[in-house]
């Protein structure tokens, strides 16, 4: 490792590797902590704690096989001859992925950083080979993935705040219903908890068995215990506010979910890169077996959890102060929402991005009558956001490996 | 990354229900300065009467507030136009006040015969006092508006709300029979009454049954914003 850390092309790429996980500790992490701490169910300082070490948690343990996909899936780097290629190509990747997700972040568009780097290596590709050494078909699951999550994110929400309203709020007695419903509900999240970690996090692809073995059980222990714990130890007097401190807590260990699942999953985009790099600095060429060195992994994970303290911290807490909007209620149905759309598409292989699902759920929500007001030009911005991510990545990219490969 | 805070927009019920509290408190108010008048207390009630100016003004500047606010980009659970004719609605309640207010201005009461005095007087005031019960309800109404959307357009709650716009409802035909019991009254005894006098007393009196007209007029927005 000391004898590698005097390439100086390695060094850059950590660099900028680090940097792009910073950026999306600093960008990504308030989408999975957001609506909790919108909802009050937890503070700020909390939604930072527990997204720093959950991020770098699932960073490190479970980030490695993204990592591989985002290293060697979008390109076929079996068609570079010259690891010059694969070194310039990644710092210009890293790097104009980094400048989106800056750029996106000063305007507040949650756009996905799978997206950006995609579009990064993309654009690099296409700048060396032409079009022919891009995978297209994983491409066209990205855009894909524009419409279907989202509109996933949407109907399932919709259909979430709907059965709760009908089920527990409209009821004539409120608790009562909550008492008897709410633990249904935790099971059911703890269910998808179950097998998403399953799934997503230790990389399985069986769903039969992630539902059987880990899905069911913990649903069911987590339905048992929030059934006796609601009977022993739940006294108000508001109906409503009895119904949504119920959910409240609920909330916390959702949230925490998506932050482990996030790490895992997007550890990759900032280190995969790196990954590349690595692999031409010890064998020489981009497309060998060489394992993705844990210190790489860990690397990644703390660069996520700095940008969460030093960025996100803001983040939350203009959350925190700003949205009133947000009932428990309602933020759990979009985490709940969030959380079962990227499951069952996981399950039916459909490529889906958190960002995206999560956004469209808070559209179901209010599609449902259920937050009193939305800004449509904010979803319009949004949404085009979405569409030119991968483009303009492409294009910097492009035009930075360019400038290497003429300079270099 | 501050989408969230942007996505989520301000709702205007906050707003509104700031709204319904000034026009109530317009026309508490104003029946200070009704009891004022009939107990002949000419200063208290101008100053009353000054305050109840003062009140409509500030109602009015909330009430532009939201309208400007609620732009066309947001994305309500109600529809835009409904929520804007109901604050025109409710707004107009303390104009009403306000018209009565100046008719108080207007002239001192000290030329009512004796013999229907004290009719006169507790005909009004029994309207005022009404008039405070439609002003409250109308409050009600709003506060349980933003409650039937908090709980996604539950059915026990938007039964409430009917309950609240029926009572509105009821108390504007009771204000209506009042009235027309004072112009009777007044018309039975035109012979005997200076015209500048008939005049005043019927004013102050149609301008009184007006505040419960406009309550209705709110309340009957309210029902179409439930209805979409």
């Amino acid at each position: 490792m000391i004898e590698l850390l005097s390439d100086p092309w390695l060094l850059i790429t950590i660099a900028v590797g680090f940097f792009m996980a910073w950026a999306i500790g600093a960008n990504d992490a308030a989408n999975s902590m957001s609506t909790a701490v919108g909802a009050g169910a937890i503070t700020p300082r909390q939604a930072v704690l527990i997204a720093g070490v959950l991020e770098f948690t699932g960073a490190y343990l479970f980030g490695k096989s993204v990592t591989e996909t985002v290293r060697k899936g979008i390109i076929d780097v079996s068609q570079i001859n010259d690891p010059n290629v694969i070194v310039y190509g990644s710092v210009a990747a890293l790097f104009a992925a980094s400048l989106w997700l800056l750029f996106a972040s000063k305007f507040g568009l949650p756009v996905s950083t799978t997206h950006s780097i995609v579009g990064g290596i993309v654009g690099y590709g296409i700048v060396y080979a032409g079009t022919s050494i891009v995978n297209w078909g994983r491409l066209a699951q990205v855009v894909a993935s524009w419409i279907l999550s989202p509109v996933f994110g949407a109907v399932v929400a919709f259909v979430v705040i709907k059965l709760i309203s009908r089920t527990i709020l409209q009821q004539k007695d409120p608790i009562e219903s909550a008492k008897k419903w709410v633990p249904f509900w935790i099971g059911i999240t703890f269910v998808i908890i179950g097998s998403m970690f399953y799934i997503k996090v230790m990389h399985e692809d069986s769903m039969l068995i992630a539902v059987t073995k880990y899905g069911i059980p913990i649903g069911t222990g987590a339905f048992l215990i929030s059934f006796v714990l609601l009977r022993r130890n739940f006294k108000t007097d508001d109906p409503y506010l009895g119904a949504e401190s119920i959910f409240k807590k609920v909330q916390v260990p959702i949230s925490a979910y998506l932050a482990l699942s996030h790490g895992a999953n997007d550890v990759a985009n900032a280190i995969g890169p790196v990954a590349a790099v690595y692999t031409v600095a010890t064998m020489g060429l981009a497309g060998m077996e060489v394992p993705v060195p844990k210190w790489i992994l860990a690397m990644g994970g703390l660069g996520i959890a700095v940008g969460v303290a030093t960025y996100g911290y803001k983040v939350m807490e203009t959350v925190g102060k700003k949205i009133t909007e947000l009932t428990n209620t309602r933020g759990f149905s979009i985490n709940f929402s969030a959380a079962s759309v990227v499951l069952i598409a996981s399950a039916l292989g459909l490529p889906i991005s958190t960002t995206h699902t999560v956004v469209g759920a808070v559209i179901g929500v209010g599609l449902a009558r259920g937050v009193k007001a939305i800004n449509k030009e904010v979803v319009k911005d949004i949404v085009i956001s979405w569409f030119v991510t991968v483009p303009v990545a492409a294009i910097v990219s492009g035009i930075i490996f360019k400038i290497l490969m003429i300079a270099g | 990354m501050q989408v969230w805070t942007k996505l989520f927009a301000k709702s205007p019920f906050k707003p509104l229900i700031k709204h319904a509290e000034v026009v109530l408190e317009t026309v508490e108010v104003l029946e200070k300065a009704l009891k004022a008048w009939e107990m002949g207390d000419c200063e208290t009630m101008r100053n009353y009467a000054r305050k109840v100016d003062d009140l409509e003004d500030f109602a009015d500047k909330i009430k532009q507030e939201i309208r400007d606010s609620l732009s066309s980009k947001l994305f309500m659970p109600v529809n835009r136009g409904d929520i804007l004719r109901y604050l025109q609605m409710q707004d107009k309640i303390a104009d009403a006040a306000e018209n009565t207010a100046k008719w108080l201005l207007v002239r001192d009461p000290n030329d009512i015969p004796e013999d229907i005095k004290e009719e006169v007087k507790s005909l009004i005031m029994k309207m005022s006092q009404e008039s405070i019960k439609a002003a409250k309800l109308v409050y009600e109404a709003i506060v349980q508006m933003d409650r039937v959307i908090e709980s996604g357009f539950g059915e026990k709650e938007i039964e409430r709300e009917y309950e609240i716009i029926k009572e509105i409802e009821s108390v504007e035909h009771k204000i209506d029979e009042l009235d027309t019991k004072f112009m009777e009254i007044i018309f039975k005894n035109s012979s005997r009454l200076e015209w500048g006098v008939g005049m005043y007393l019927l004013n102050i009196a149609k301008t009184l049954s007006n505040i419960s007209d406009k309550a209705k007029d709110a309340a009957e927005r309210i029902r179409l914003m439930m209805n979409k």
